[in-house]
């Protein structure tokens, strides 16, 4: 049974992995030397590594013998407890210590506040290929800094079809079918001055708890492709002040064929939303018919969602003031007509 | 042509709701259908329109259809009326 029991979960295991995100220690070396001044101890030619959580671990309790619920797979913290707790075993207790945290497939060990990990540790560590780095920064603030590149590594993604766009400051993520304009639209904004993102594919990460950030595939290049010419460079063409490299998505523009029995939004006084990753954004639902400027639209809904950011919503506070006017109309009919020639004077 | 007096009973008047219900549904009809209050006349498909008259609570305005469904029509907008635009 036990053994079984072993397959099945190496197995799980396994496919948890392929599915998710990963990165080398030699990745994570390379990216933070600097920032973070790690050095590498031992086993270079364990580099190759991966760790697939974003999560740390301090291993106090598995070097202390507890092994039930070690988090063997994430990156393993010896700070100074850890550190001064082997330095007070016997040579004995110190093997058996060692021996028993060396039996799980450890990615990496990183050791905190410039402290001296037993010399034991380190050949039992050479001796299966896990790096051990360094580091003189104390582990509260090596757990923050590194927690805060890990999360950009970890964080949630996901690709989508469409464009995104800069217009004032606000980006916009068109979507739509295939061949409805998507990239006409972009380049109609581009040319009035402002700056695209992505099209085709934008790449849209999470951030923090409700933030969004959508950027191009690096290899893209703000390249676009327009029906009838082909690949359009739009960095060459408009220059730098027509792209940027990524954007906080903040309204998404799903553009629809015009349908008669479609009920459209003509007032805008409860607010459509739609779930990218969890977060939810404005949506706006546009039909596309003859004659009608998106671009000049998608300008509109631009300012309408800053007017919005800064506490004013059009269609609300325009309600209210009917409301009010039609209270007033109850009270005294002949108040309207008496302000009409008021105003009259200006 | 058809020609109805309807009279504006829910509680806040005829404001954004009840002006986009009475648009969607003015809208899925052929006919002509105008709304006379105080001198004004507007369209019923208009919403702007609808909302400018400022039809308050206790209100009455006038309904005028013209067009091949407008028995139709009439009768889905007096219901609209009637069950004060589904509010409260």
């Amino acid at each position: 049974m036990m053994p079984f029991l072993l397959f099945r979960s190496a197995f799980l295991y396994y496919i948890s992995h392929l599915m998710n995100k990963s990165i080398t220690i030699r990745s994570l070396l390379e990216d933070n030397k600097k920032r973070l001044k790690l050095k590498l101890i031992c086993s270079v030619n364990g580099l190759n590594k991966k760790i697939f959580s974003g999560e740390l671990n301090r291993p106090g309790l598995a070097l202390a013998g507890y092994t039930g619920t070690f988090t063997f797979d994430r990156i393993q913290i010896l700070g100074n407890t850890e550190i001064s707790y082997l330095d007070g075993l016997s040579k004995q207790e110190l093997h058996k210590s060692v021996d028993k945290f060396m039996e799980f497939d450890i990615p990496v060990i990183v050791i905190t506040s410039e402290n001296k990990p037993p010399e034991y540790l380190i050949q039992a560590a050479t001796r299966r290929y896990v790096p051990i780095l360094r580091t003189p920064i104390q582990t509260t603030e090596f757990t923050h800094l590194l927690g805060d590149y890990l999360q950009t590594c970890f964080a949630p993604r996901k690709s989508i079809h469409g464009s995104l766009v800069d217009v004032y400051g606000i980006g916009i993520l068109f979507t739509g079918r295939s061949g409805i304009g998507k990239s006409e639209i972009a380049l109609d904004l581009v040319e009035r001055g402002h700056r695209l993102v992505a099209d085709d594919l934008v790449i849209i990460t999470r951030k923090a708890e409700d933030v969004l950030i959508g950027s191009g595939k690096e290899n893209s290049e703000h390249m676009m492709e327009i029906r009838g010419i082909g690949l359009v460079d739009i960095k060459r063409m408009f220059g730098i002040r027509g792209v940027r490299m990524q954007k906080r998505v903040e309204v998404r523009v799903h553009l629809e064929d015009w349908n008669e029995d479609m009920e459209y939004e003509r007032i805008g006084l409860d607010d459509k939303k739609c779930d990218i990753l969890g977060v939810k954004i404005p949506q706006v639902v546009l039909p596309i018919n003859p004659g009608k400027n998106i671009t000049v639209i998608s300008e509109t809904i631009a300012m309408n969602q800053i007017l919005s950011t800064y506490g004013y919503h059009t269609a609300k506070e325009f309600n209210k003031k009917l409301i009010k006017e039609m209270n007033e109309k109850k009270i005294s009919p002949l108040a309207k007509d008496r302000s009409h020639l008021e105003k009259d004077f200006e | 042509m058809i020609e109805e007096t309807l009279l504006v009973q829910n509680k806040h008047g005829l404001h954004a709701r009840p002006a986009a219900h009475l648009v969607k549904i003015a809208g899925k009809f052929k006919s002509e259908i105008k709304i006379f209050k105080d001198g004004l006349e507007v369209n019923a498909k208009s919403i702007m329109g609808v909302m400018m008259l400022a039809a308050e609570p206790g209100s009455e305005v006038l309904l005028q259809i013209n067009g091949p469904d407008e028995s139709d029509a009439l009768n889905q907008i007096k219901e609209l009326f009637d069950k004060k635009f589904y509010e409260e």
